[in-house]
């Protein structure tokens, strides 16, 4: 063991004993590559938020297959009925969600149905800005995770986004969640690391955005100091994704590769309540059975390997996973084996302290809006829950007043 | 801290992009009123800005189908087309001899902010670049009638498909809130009004060309903020150009880009007088010369965009020569920041925004980047004995903290590592 970890290690202890010694027992190994100063106390939950860019098709995510319009209105690219997944008697998972069905059979899945807002905007960016900022009628520059960090103590490493850029969601007012580039940091080493350390100290005549300036300097350090050991230990390679018929509305492409390290992550006891991931692809104007497909694939598939990682930590209980997408597509297919932008769609909330089922009604084919799917849920209603039952904060402050909740906790 | 280096070096920062070597030092000695009059004076010729080559961007016509032998081209030469227009954007800036002009034009395209990113076809996106820089000092007036016939922010906020039958209320909404009056400063139903008098139009998406269907066009009489009138694009435009809110908005869009993003606009300033006959340069005037320029309170984050530009004056860099231009736009792009991508029609963020932990390794990366392609002619110049302190002159900034001085002074024997720290010092990144 070096210096540095061997003092890692002293810090862990002390940290462990100061919350009661209720850190997780890791291995020496673990502990040396984890290097976590101030480990998340036992029981803290955690929020793990999967942001699918592009426009998720929930029409063919949750599938109404014994609704004969479901087949009518998109005869090219609706699925059979006995390839799909049959949750009750009405809906069905994709084909290719094997393994968010076995999570549903074990009731750890809450779907929740028609999720949106009011007068749904197509635009991706729009759209998306408007989840990402819980502010739909107005456009404001922080996001609902950026201002519940706001609401918090001062922490590098309590909001992390994995991929390259921080997204609007975690962007507060006054502090922001830390982005993690996967793949690790090019931090700078030697003397240009003690240099930039040098520039990441107060001086007495900083201006409050210098002193801001200088503090990124000092969290990039800090941050890449506690978690570059476990990024550097290996990860799974990501598996093929379609590239060509998805568009280019946002986000990053190895999910699988994101989840794992947040899972080793939360296995060391990084104190981070927050985690961001992202798949990007989602837009599916042409070919879209295909690539859809490919792509619930791998969220079904890496959220259920991070279950499975998490089962093996003392925090299994404590996380909590939300997947959305900024809008749902057209009912009727288009001309391209493809379908346009749309309005509300399923979203996901997935743990074991989750009650699995249905919540929110399964919007009407019959009766469109418009041509599309009705809202019967506002996001805000799963935010409103989700900062009070899992991150155990007031939603006012967060979200503004608002009185819809989803009852999917225990 | 001294008011004449602070306020020359606003001047500098935040009206331009930052000053050549040499600059800075060259007006302080011409003192402060005589170069703040050489900002706001446009020259009859820009030499600078006029060697660069306008970009070929031509109109590609229908996308081909998807899988299609002929997409792959086209893609192609999408993609070429809007690469150099990025590069011809960034060079503009970089090589302008008039910094305030191309300034200006990357405060209205943050403020009519369009993103190819839903166009997808890179000619309206220059020609409304053009038409930004055309009104950029002008008069907002005419260019809010240029915008409303702007193929690429009509494409952008779906004018094309608001017609009598079913108006879309995306353009006439922020036509309102983010581009002439200011949030909340309407109705709900003053949108809805705004949205029936812009009907009718209709883009061709890869030119840009806007046309008026009159059989699309909803012609009966609205009732707006309390005057009830059949407007045209033009009239509503003189319509609400003239109201109070305008005014009050413009200067506060101004205040939150050249002054400070954090605090609030006083009463004082004085864009909202200097834009009573709605001239923006009366208004960028009023500004320069107001007393917030010597205010220590109001420092900016310079954006990614505007650190990039400033360090390629400060090196001597042009944009479209560092090697290779794919890699300069994805470092601007992990900062967050590509010209014709702002991330949605609120335009780019600001302040502490800009200031992330990942900002921070991108920049250092950026920089190493940058540093690398430079002679770093103008700071070898400077005698290594007073390095450290004339090196505030080299990039116009007011000065060193100690803590920035320590880190030069030990890199004094590397000038590569000298020039990145500078670039990635808070009083660099920040303007005072």
């Amino acid at each position: 063991m070096d210096t540095v970890t061997r003092r890692k290690f002293l810090q862990l202890t002390s940290g462990a004993v100061a919350v009661g010694a209720t850190a997780p027992l890791l291995s020496m190994n673990e502990i040396a590559q984890a290097a976590i100063d101030r480990p998340l106390p036992a029981g803290t939950p955690i929020l793990v938020v999967v942001t699918l860019y592009g426009g998720n098709d929930g029409l063919n995510t949750v599938i109404p297959f014994t609704d004969p319009i479901y087949f009518s209105s998109r005869p090219q690219i609706s699925y059979k009925a006995e390839t799909l997944l049959p949750l009750d008697a009405e809906l069905a998972l994709n084909p290719a969600m094997k393994g968010v069905k076995a999570l549903w059979d074990q009731k750890k899945v809450a779907i929740i149905r028609g999720v949106g807002y009011p007068d749904p905007d197509r635009s991706h960016f729009s759209s998306m800005a408007k989840w990402q900022t819980a502010s739909p009628a107005r456009h404001i520059n922080t996001g609902w995770l950026g201002r519940w960090v706001d609401s918090q103590e001062e922490d590098p490493m309590l909001a992390i986004s994995l991929g390259s850029v921080l997204p609007p969601m975690l962007a507060g007012a006054k502090r922001s969640g830390s982005a993690l580039p996967i793949g690790g940091l090019v931090i700078p080493k030697g003397a240009l690391a003690t240099e930039c350390l040098q520039l990441s100290k107060p001086a007495r005549r900083d201006t409050k955005l210098m002193a801001a300036a200088a503090t990124s300097m000092r969290n990039l350090f800090s941050v890449s100091t506690n978690v570059q050991p476990v990024l550097k230990s290996p990860a799974p390679v990501s598996p093929d994704l379609p590239t060509t018929n998805g568009g280019n509305a946002g986000g990053d492409s190895n999910l699988a590769q994101q989840l794992d390290v947040v899972a080793k992550l939360i296995a060391v006891g990084s104190p981070t309540k927050v985690w961001s991931v992202s798949l990007g692809g989602f837009d599916t104007h042409a070919n879209e059975a295909n690539a859809q497909a490919a792509l619930l694939g791998v969220v079904s598939d890496s959220l259920s390997r991070f279950m499975g990682q998490l089962k093996a930590t003392t925090r299994s209980n404590d996380v909590t996973i939300m997947v959305y997408s900024e809008f749902g597509r057209r009912v009727v297919g288009n001309g391209s084996e493809g379908t346009d932008h749309g309005t509300s769609g399923p979203m996901f909330l997935i743990g074991n302290s989750v009650k699995g089922g249905f919540y929110g009604d399964q919007p009407s084919l019959k009766n469109l809006v418009k041509g599309d799917l009705a809202v019967t849920t506002d996001f805000r209603d799963v935010y409103a829950t989700v900062l009070e039952k899992v991150l155990k904060s007031p939603s006012d402050p967060t979200i503004g007043k608002w009185s819809g909740r989803v009852n999917c906790f225990a | 801290m001294n008011a004449k280096r602070l306020e020359t070096s606003r001047l500098f920062h935040r009206f331009g992009f930052g000053p050549r070597p040499g600059e800075y030092v060259q007006a302080l000695a011409d003192g402060l009123a005589p170069t703040r009059t050489k900002f706001l004076t446009v020259p009859a010729v820009d030499a600078g800005a006029s060697a660069i080559k306008e970009p070929e961007i031509t109109d590609l016509g229908k996308r081909p189908a998807p899988n299609s032998a002929e997409v792959v081209p086209f893609a192609i030469a999408m993609r070429y087309q809007s690469e150099q227009m990025v590069l011809w954007s960034l060079d503009r800036m970089a090589l302008s001899d008039h910094g305030l002009s191309e300034r200006m034009t990357w405060f209205w395209h943050g403020h009519w902010a369009t993103s190819i990113q839903k166009l997808n076809y890179a000619l309206p996106m220059y020609n409304q670049n053009k038409t930004l820089r055309t009104h950029s000092l002008g008069s907002f007036n005419a260019m809010t009638k240029a915008m409303l016939n702007d193929g690429a922010l009509q494409f952008w906020l779906d004018g094309q498909d608001s017609t009598l039958k079913a108006p879309n209320e995306n353009l006439g909404r922020e036509l309102m809130e983010l581009f002439v009056l200011g949030v909340n400063r309407y109705s709900e139903d003053d949108v809805k009004a705004v949205a029936r008098a812009l009907t009718g139009y209709q883009v061709d998406r890869s030119s840009g060309a806007v046309t008026i269907n009159q059989n699309r066009r909803d012609s009966k009489p609205v009732s707006l903020l309390g005057t009830t009138s059949t407007f045209t694009g033009d009239s509503l435009a003189d319509f609400l150009i003239a109201r109070d809110d305008c005014a009050t908005f413009i200067a506060e869009r101004l205040w939150y880009r050249f002054i400070s993003s954090n605090e609030t606009m006083p009463q004082s300033f004085g864009a909202k007088a200097g834009f009573a006959n709605r001239s923006i340069a009366g208004a960028v005037s009023a500004m320069a010369n107001d007393s917030v320029m010597s205010n220590e309170s109001y420092s900016m984050v310079k954006s990614p965009v505007e650190w990039f530009i400033s360090a390629c004056r400060a090196l001597e860099l042009t944009p479209s020569q560092l090697k290779t231009p794919g890699q300069l736009i994805g470092q601007l792009d992990k900062l967050g920041q590509v010209p014709f991508s702002p991330p949605n029609v609120g335009g780019w963020p600001a302040a502490e925004a800009w200031l992330s932990s990942a900002t921070a390794q991108y920049r250092i990366a950026f920089a190493t980047w940058l540093v690398k392609q430079s002679a770093l002619r103008a700071l070898n110049e400077i005698p290594p004995a007073s390095r450290v302190l004339q090196s505030t002159d080299w990039l116009g900034i007011p000065e060193w903290s100690p803590r920035t001085q320590a880190a030069l002074r030990r890199s004094l024997s590397n000038p590569q590592q000298f020039a990145l720290l500078a670039l990635c010092s808070p009083e660099f990144i920040v303007s005072a």
